[in-house]
């Protein structure tokens, strides 16, 4: 068995190879380097907007220039930092963790990766045609029609958010295949990880809401190349039909992106907690829940457009329901630590850290779903805290705490434990620190999206301790890089099971080799590997 | 009727109490969990599977629910509340956004970015956008609400006390967004009679060599002064534009002793202090520009 020597330097001839792959492993791990190098971009885009806002009236950077890089900021973390992440995770760990030699299409799986990396270029293309987008992420109708926004920025993030879904659509159609045709003997779909499931769930919400943003960009393409009227009201269209299309796709994608990362601490919880996941249908089953719910509660992004007070009704009444399935995640991650045997290495950490942020990002989500106070605090540096303690406090601390965990099983390595705590307790402080006070700063009546703000608003002092926030995150963030080189190069060698952890990728060699595992292992239970490691006390089947 | 920021301020209070209790209870067991079940506490061996309590889960299911319950009922009570439904409102104000500043519109007596109002009393605005979504929103006053291209949205307002306050657009709509701020005056009912006279009344200067650059620029395509021949409908009507505490939106705010510093600086390069904004800047003398100052700011 060969192991895919990760972090040796290869000769020019096999370096060709990573262009080429098909091996599951390879492809997750180029989705991984792709979210990190995005992640980075995206990261130094925030520092410059909180640059921008740490004093009032500051001119560190033009209007132009601040409304593109919070454009391009968005598009990055969510389309090429956040969503190639997990797809990467995806892609390496669900072969291993049902047993099967790799995914069910693997030239389609190369081809998804690359139209997902094509999109994000063409996306930064613009920055050399003659000016990014300057929209926002979301970028409604009909500021992004050609009347008001002349530039070729938005046909740049049009193409490029098309031609990136195009992959992330393929590679969902990949994954949810894989899941439910390709696990090894007795891997019920009841018995799969829970990383598994929510993958599968994951895929399935991709398949449901990326072609209504595809569709919704055709549409703005077709207005403003071909002189089309679809949300242009002068030309009898209407400008809330984006926002209807853009948000059917931009909730579930909310779920598409914080479902991956609960699998994780799924995972990571239950084997530093020495004990089962408390409650596994449960957490598969609401899962599920949030799946279906999450295509009715679009409009709780529209409460302030006058949609009548009956639709905010309803979809309040949905927006408050995803809270019940989410609430019931929590408890049973909380469930799974007591009376376990808890060791708080930094992948452990890190997943506490998403539970308890992760709490911070639902309250406040309920307190958005409540109509009247949605409207007070909607388009505010509120909903900036909130989105943040969302995706932040809850999905990257989550891909953190997976980093920590399977980049021992990837590279062979482990990753520096004392960098580590660093890089947790940094990240910990620094990012409460910056998006805590944005809380206060929206409900007193900070807009978002302004690149400055008088000083006679008051706003100043809460948004300088942001930036300060902001400063130790990107400090939390340099040390994570060190750490990452560090113990690709030389970190301690982990062996095959350095977590003494419960499920199939640890069965084989760090890093697998290729087709996985020597021969197709058979199971019986949730914890295969467990009950290999201990047959006295193996779970019941 | 209670202003709308009061229900909307008692709903908050509300759900924020609940959302405080639920963070104590959770975040205080994720703590508990952490430290009691730590390894260093434990003896040896594999602790006991502990994996299902269907009547737990049921329970930790139902409990979330019924709060959710309760705070949906409240939720509708203060939307019919904030809505203003059962009560006529005293005065309709028609409130165009554009980018990137306010027209308000009082029966046909047109002023910009200051929206005069008197107090305790419930006032409608008809909102709507001459070209992209601009959102009407000043914290104090409660809720905001998207103006929208050819559709025509409601908002509630009514202020307990007579002041000044601000607020901004919420909805991002282009370049300058950031400085497409709001001044909401509420006044005493004879204070605000008084204004609305006042603004109702065309320019009352006689026609000065002043107001003739003005007439002969082309200041006159996109602004109107009120009985002179510039009926421009693009930019803010200037008929009292010396009345207003600010110029540009927000930009820069006017005290008796810069306005016509102000006003100067403005018409001399509005890019410098508003770039991206669509007024551009118009090539005069500077006997010229001092003299459209002093007249503009004698627009009371």
């Amino acid at each position: 068995m060969t192991a895919v020597p990760l972090w040796v330097r290869l000769p020019a001839r096999e370096r060709v190879g990573w262009l080429r792959t098909v091996d599951h492993k390879a492809i997750g791990v180029l989705y991984i380097g792709m979210g990190v190098a995005f992640f980075a971009i995206g990261g130094l885009e925030a520092l410059l907007l909180r640059a921008q806002l740490a004093t009032p009236e500051e001119r560190l950077l033009d209007p132009e220039t601040f409304n593109q890089a919070f454009t391009v900021h968005g598009v990055t973390m969510i389309l090429l930092a956040v969503v190639p992440l997990l797809v990467g995770f995806a892609n390496y760990l669900v072969p291993l963790m049902i047993g099967a030699p790799d995914v069910a299409f693997p030239r389609l799986n190369a081809l998804s990766f690359w139209l997902s990396l094509v999109g994000g270029i063409v996306l930064y293309f613009s920055f050399l045609a003659g000016g990014a987008p300057d929209t926002g992420w979301f970028s409604y109708a009909p500021l992004s029609e050609r009347a008001f926004a002349p530039g070729t920025g938005v046909d740049y993030y049009i193409l490029g958010l098309a031609v990136n879904g195009a992959g992330t659509i393929i590679g969902a159609i990949n994954l949810a295949v894989t899941i439910l045709l390709m696990r090894c003997p007795g891997m019920a779909i009841s018995r799969v990880p829970l990383f598994v499931w929510m993958t599968l769930v994951t895929s399935v919400l991709i398949l449901g809401a990326y072609p209504a943003l595809t569709a919704a960009l055709v549409m703005l393409l077709v207005d403003r190349q071909l002189g089309g009227h679809f949300f242009d009201p002068a030309g009898g269209g209407q400008a809330v039909l984006w926002q209807h299309l853009f948000w059917f796709f931009g909730h579930p994608e909310v779920y598409i992106m914080v479902l991956p990362a609960m699998g994780m601490i799924s995972e990571v919880i239950p084997v530093f907690s020495r004990k089962p996941i408390f409650g596994y249908g449960f957490v598969a089953g609401s899962s599920v829940a949030i799946a279906f719910l999450s295509f009715g509660v679009w409009a709780h992004h529209m409460f302030a457009v006058g949609l009548g007070d009956t639709e905010n009704a309803i979809f309040s009444a949905t927006s408050m329901l995803i809270a019940i399935p989410t609430g019931v995640k929590i408890f049973n991650w909380i469930a799974t630590m007591v009376g376990g045997r808890l060791r708080m290495t930094t992948a452990m950490l890190f997943a506490v850290g998403f539970v308890a942020m992760f709490v911070i990002g639902g309250l406040s989500g309920v307190s958005l779903a409540v109509v009247p106070i949605d409207l007070a605090v909607t388009d505010s540096y509120y909903v900036v805290a909130h989105l943040h303690y969302v995706l932040f406090g809850g999905t990257m601390l989550g891909i953190f705490a997976g980093t920590y965990y399977w980049f021992p099983k990837m590279t062979g390595r482990l990753l520096n434990e004392v960098l580590g705590r660093w890089h947790f307790w940094m990240t910990f402080v620094g990012f409460n620190l910056t998006f805590l006070p944005q809380h206060w700063l929206g409900a007193v009546g900070m807009p978002r999206r302004v690149f400055t703000y008088a000083a006679s608003t008051g706003w100043g002092p809460l948004n300088l301790l942001s930036t300060i926030g902001a400063a130790i995150l990107a400090i939390a963030m340099v040390i994570f890089f060190v750490n990452l080189v560090r113990s690709l190069r030389s970190g301690e060698i982990a062996g095959d099971d350095p977590w003494d952890a419960f499920t199939l990728e640890w069965a084989t060699t760090s890093p697998p080799p290729p087709e996985n595992f020597a021969s197709i292992p058979a199971v019986t239970g949730r914890r295969p590997l467990w009950d290999r490691k201990h047959p006295e006390l193996r779970d019941a089947p | 009727m209670r202003p709308p920021a009061d229900a909307i301020g008692t709903l908050s209070l509300v759900v924020g109490a609940i959302a405080v209790l639920i963070f104590i209870g959770v975040e205080g067991a994720l703590v508990f969990a952490i430290w009691r079940y730590r390894a260093s506490r434990h003896v040896a061996g594999e602790p006991a599977t502990f994996e299902r309590n269907r009547r737990l889960e049921i329970a930790w299911t139902a409990a979330p629910a019924l709060i959710l319950a309760v705070i949906f009922v409240l939720t509708l009570g203060t939307m019919a509340e904030i809505s203003g439904a059962g009560v006529t409102p005293a005065m309709r104000i028609a409130a165009t956004g554009h980018q990137w500043w306010w027209e308000f519109s009082y029966g046909g007596v047109k002023t910009a970015n200051e929206l005069h109002i008197p107090v305790d009393t419930p006032i409608d605005l008809d909102l709507t956008s001459a070209d992209v979504i601009h959102s009407f929103w000043v914290p104090e006053l409660g809720p905001k609400m998207d103006m929208l291209p050819g559709v025509t949205n409601h908002l509630r307002l009514s202020a307990r006390r007579a002041g000044s306050y601000e607020g901004q657009c919420s909805e991002f709509c282009g370049i300058e967004h950031a400085w497409m701020r709001i001044r909401v005056v509420v006044q005493t009912q004879s204070e605000f009679d008084a204004w609305l006279a006042v603004q109702s009344k065309p320019r009352t200067t006689v026609e000065t060599d002043a107001e003739k650059i003005f007439l002969a620029n082309i200041c006159v395509s996109c602004h109107t002064i009120r009985g002179t021949d510039a009926k421009g409908t693009a930019g803010p009507d200037l008929t009292h534009v010396g009345s207003r505490v600010t110029i540009g939106a927000g930009v820069l705010e006017n005290t008796d002793a810069n306005i016509v510093a102000n006003m100067r600086g403005w018409l001399a390069d509005p890019q410098r202090y508003k770039p991206g904004a669509l007024m551009p800047s118009v090539p005069l003398s500077n006997a010229d520009l001092d003299a459209l100052a002093a007249y503009l700011v004698s627009l009371k």
